[in-house]
């Protein structure tokens, strides 16, 4: 994940739920978490995308996250944030259930145990960490948008 | 050698270098008019001149090695010693793409190829030798071999000894430095002044040419070497005060950085030498350097037409540059030969990135949005104050904006200037005798659009030159002269700009036109006739139709018409043509003075605001005022005796579960004119008109057909902005 932090072998991770699982995504990628804001939906756009938001007059796309790991879709309630990450120089906005805490992790907590989840969440899994009776799934976010999408995407 | 395009000199060359090849371009054809003209030859002279300079310096070999060979033929040109031939025209035109396709291996980072040799054998075969030793140019070339004291032709007082000189002083200077050899010889010093006196110039500055050489291996001076020689040469011996001021400081900051680098000369003598230079000490023996052949006499004498003023102001500062920066080199490098390139212009204008003019832009446009919503809040204040703070605003964002809109402006003269080329070769290739008038060349639009629309513009006029002008002969038998005219102009008309390619060529039948498109089998004999004649001419705009029965290798194979269609509805434009048989063809491109703002309808669908470019409506009224009924499985609406196809908007941007008829809808229909049709689109609601900034979607949702962006309204909700014809190609 981040370069900087994987000489120390410890990492920050911003943790998320899911439908009762826990993920979470490495804080260097994270840029802010918004409270639910409105979404204007583009028509024609792939089914895991919601649309577009304002953020301070900058157009950010949102994916919904649910859709994405192959879950039921669920009314948004006040939990429901909007987690701004950059990947590959891209702004994007995940709407997750919700937004828990910031945990330590070391590097060699982490398992690559991949079989957890549906099929589906699974190819976006970097490794899964298990702390007491809590296990935390880490997403590969440069995989959540598969390749080929991002194939696709700056193709244009 | 490999090209490192991170260099910062070599991206300031590409630059600068790219300009001087498209006026050389433009100067080139100009000169096939007017061969005899000194001014012509003489730019295009410096112009081979400077990029060989900078090619040197860059130790691009081939290229320099060709533009060289250019250059002396047209030394030998501008002195009249030999006359232009068409041959040698062809020539140069050629060493022009050389050139060109020579920058651009430079620009993907590699070595360019030698040129042509059998190209190069030419440039040297039109030197005829026994015609290329005159009295003047003799000097020079005695001199070949050894370091320039390049400074010489400002203050050469006969013009064509300056020539002469010069042009040795050039080419001995570039080589000497790629050469690498740095090495002068008193002797030869010396032997280079006598040349210089004999010849009838008087010598000046020469104690910074001798200093120049003896630190010669050293970047510094190398650099600010090249740089000055092309300050001087882009001047040529024109010895106006402001000249005279600006290379005062430059030549004092070559003496600088050769000090700097050799630690020879302390600040004080440095400041001496100054004062000498500018012709204010007195003293004759001031220079630091070895300048054996320093003559005060004529220092002071050449100094004397610069202003006092601006002499000591120069010298001052570039005495200080010396002071703080006796011994950091790389510091002094940038900073000098940034001030060098500005001096000359009188400070006047700044190189900007472009990035940074469209961050600005940006930013206005953000600025913008704020106001627009601010406009929508202020109905909910009763405040006088608050009224009249937003209304200033509203005029200062207003003024901000075409301030900053007009930063972005260049002149269309950028795309023009291509065009007496193109249309001088494909003329000489089709046998035609063409001339082509440029007009409202200085008019300016936005650098995005002059960028979009150099490709639609160059296919338009090769259409009309290979389409639309007749063969001379065909021409004569017409009535008409056998040069055919073509007229390419530019206007601005509000907020558009309309550029016209008029011809007086054959003209379009509609008629052909007709059977053509029914015999390509794109559409069927009725709808064909019932087209007008407008409508035929639209015809060409259609995919797969070309008019020519042969196709040639410069137009006639139908696909490029289509493109440069869409290309001009892109950019929010129309494109119309008006043709006569017989008399000509005239088509014009509107299109909007920038790209970044966009006039909208707004309207609402549903909970959702979208937004239209406004440039396609053309008229709007309510659904139930006029009659709706299905035609064909399609529905229409009668409106001015016609029966448009309307189509619902919200079936087609609307989620399923959001269908359900909104009770507050006021259903207005909105004409939308799509390439020569018109098609009517059912909206909820008309919201009005409003000015956005576009917002690209991410690239997540790029490619979306029917999606052209998204905007920021005053209400501070996103509407995304429609592209119609987009939307028509995948729901219809």
């Amino acid at each position: 994940m981040a370069d900087s932090q994987e000489d120390s072998g410890q990492f920050q991770c911003v943790t998320f739920t899911l439908e009762n699982e826990i993920y979470g995504i490495n804080v260097m990628q994270v840029q802010e978490v918004l409270r639910e804001v409105e979404v204007a939906p583009v028509p024609g756009a792939p089914h895991y995308v919601l649309g577009i938001i304002n953020l301070r007059g900058n157009v950010v796309s949102v994916i919904d996250a649910r859709t994405r790991f192959g879950l039921p879709p669920k009314e948004s309630d006040d939990m429901t944030r909007i987690i701004v990450i950059e990947v590959q120089q891209q702004i994007i906005g995940i709407l997750v259930d919700s937004v828990a805490e910031v945990v330590d992790i070391n590097r060699e907590e982490v398992d690559s145990a991949p079989n957890v989840g549906n099929s589906e969440s699974a190819k976006y899994i970097d490794g899964v960490v298990s702390r007491g009776d809590m296990l935390l799934i880490l997403v590969d976010l440069n995989k959540l948008l598969s390749e080929a999408e991002w194939v696709e995407m700056s193709g244009f | 050698m490999s090209i490192d395009l991170e260099d910062e000199i070599l991206q300031d060359f590409l630059v600068e270098a790219g300009e001087i090849l498209e006026t050389l371009n433009e100067q080139l054809v100009d000169l096939e008019q007017s061969p005899e003209d000194s001014d012509l030859l003489n730019s295009i002279f410096r112009g081979f001149h400077t990029i060989k300079g900078g090619g040197s310096f860059l130790s691009l070999t081939n290229l320099v090695d060709v533009c060289h060979k250019s250059e002396d033929v047209f030394n030998l040109l501008r002195n009249h010693e030999i006359s232009l031939t068409s041959d040698m025209m062809d020539a140069f035109l050629r060493v022009l793409d050389e050139v060109n396709s020579m920058f651009e291996q430079i620009r993907s980072g590699e070595d360019p190829d030698a040129a042509d040799p059998a190209l190069i054998q030419e440039l040297i075969q039109m030197q005829d030798p026994s015609a290329a030793a005159p009295a003047e140019a003799a000097p020079a070339e005695d001199e070949a071999e050894t370091a320039a004291a390049e400074p010489e032709d400002e203050q050469t007082s006969e013009a064509e000894v300056a020539e002469a000189v010069d042009a040795a002083a050039a080419a001995t200077a570039s080589e000497e430095f790629v050469s690498g050899s740095d090495e002068i010889t008193d002797d030869e010093f010396e032997s280079l002044l006598d040349a210089l006196h004999g010849s009838g110039g008087s010598p000046k500055a020469v104690d910074t040419g001798q200093k120049m050489p003896s630190s010669g291996s050293d970047e510094i001076s190398d650099d600010e070497f090249e740089a000055l020689l092309d300050e001087l040469h882009g001047k040529g011996g024109k010895p106006q005060p402001a000249d005279k001021g600006a290379q005062k400081p430059a030549t004092a900051k070559s003496g600088a950085s050769a000090s700097a680098s050799s630690d020879e000369i302390t600040d004080d003598e440095f400041e001496a030498l100054l004062d000498q230079m500018h012709g204010k000490g007195k003293a004759p023996t001031v220079s630091a350097g070895k300048g054996k052949a320093a003559n005060p006499g004529s220092a002071e004498k050449t100094s004397s037409p610069a202003p006092p003023d601006a002499a000591k102001a120069a010298s001052a500062s570039a005495a200080k540059k010396s002071g703080a920066k006796p011994a950091a080199k790389p510091a002094a490098k940038k900073p000098a030969a940034r001030k060098e390139s500005a001096a000359p212009k009188g400070e006047t204008t700044v190189r900007v990135d472009t990035a940074r003019l469209d961050d600005i832009m940006n930013l206005v446009g953000e600025l913008v949005l704020t106001r627009n919503r601010l406009n929508t809040l202020r109905q909910t204040f009763e405040d006088e104050r608050v009224h009249k703070a937003i209304s200033s605003l509203d005029v200062v964002t207003a003024d901000l904006q075409s301030a900053v809109m007009k930063t972005r402006m260049q002149p269309v003269k950028k795309v023009f200037g291509r065009f007496p080329r193109v249309v001088r070769d494909l003329a000489r290739s089709l046998n035609k005798e063409i001339q082509l008038d440029l007009q409202g060349e200085e008019t300016d639009l936005d650098k995005n659009l002059v960028e979009a629309l150099a490709d639609p513009l160059v296919h338009l006029v090769r259409n009309s030159v290979d389409h639309g002008i007749e063969l001379p002969d065909i021409r004569e038998k017409a009535g008409k002269p056998r040069q055919g005219k073509v007229i390419l102009s530019a206007q601005q008309e509000g907020d558009h700009i309309i550029l016209s390619i008029i011809d007086d060529g054959a003209g379009m039948d509609p008629e052909v036109l007709r059977a053509n498109v029914v015999n390509k089998g794109l559409m069927d004999e009725e709808t064909a006739a019932r087209l007008d004649d407008k409508g035929c001419f639209d015809l060409i705009f259609m995919p797969g139709l070309s008019t020519k029965e042969q196709i040639s290798d410069v137009s006639g194979r139908g696909v490029g018409m289509d493109v440069v269609k869409t290309k001009i509805t892109q950019l929010n434009g129309q494109i119309e043509i008006n043709s006569e048989i017989g008399k000509g063809t005239e088509l014009r491109i509107k299109v909007p003075l920038t790209l970044a703002i966009l006039p909208t309808l707004m309207i609402q669908l549903g909970p959702r605001k979208f937004a239209l470019p406004l440039s396609i409506v053309d008229e709007i009224f309510e659904l139930s005022s006029k009659k709706m009924s299905i035609v064909d499985g399609r529905e229409v609406v009668m409106n001015r005796g016609k029966a448009p196809p309307v189509f619902h908007l919200r079936k087609w941007l609307l989620k399923p579960n959001e269908q359900d008829d909104d009770e507050n809808a006021d259903p207005h229909v909105i004409m939308a004119r799509v390439g020569n049709s018109s098609v009517g689109f059912v909206v909820d609601q008309v919201i009005g008109q409003e000015e956005v900034v576009i917002k690209p979607l991410d690239k997540l949702l790029q490619g979306i057909p029917g999606m052209a962006g998204s905007t920021i309204t005053g209400d501070g909700n996103i509407a995304i902005i429609l592209d119609i014809p987009g939307l028509l190609k995948s729901f219809s």
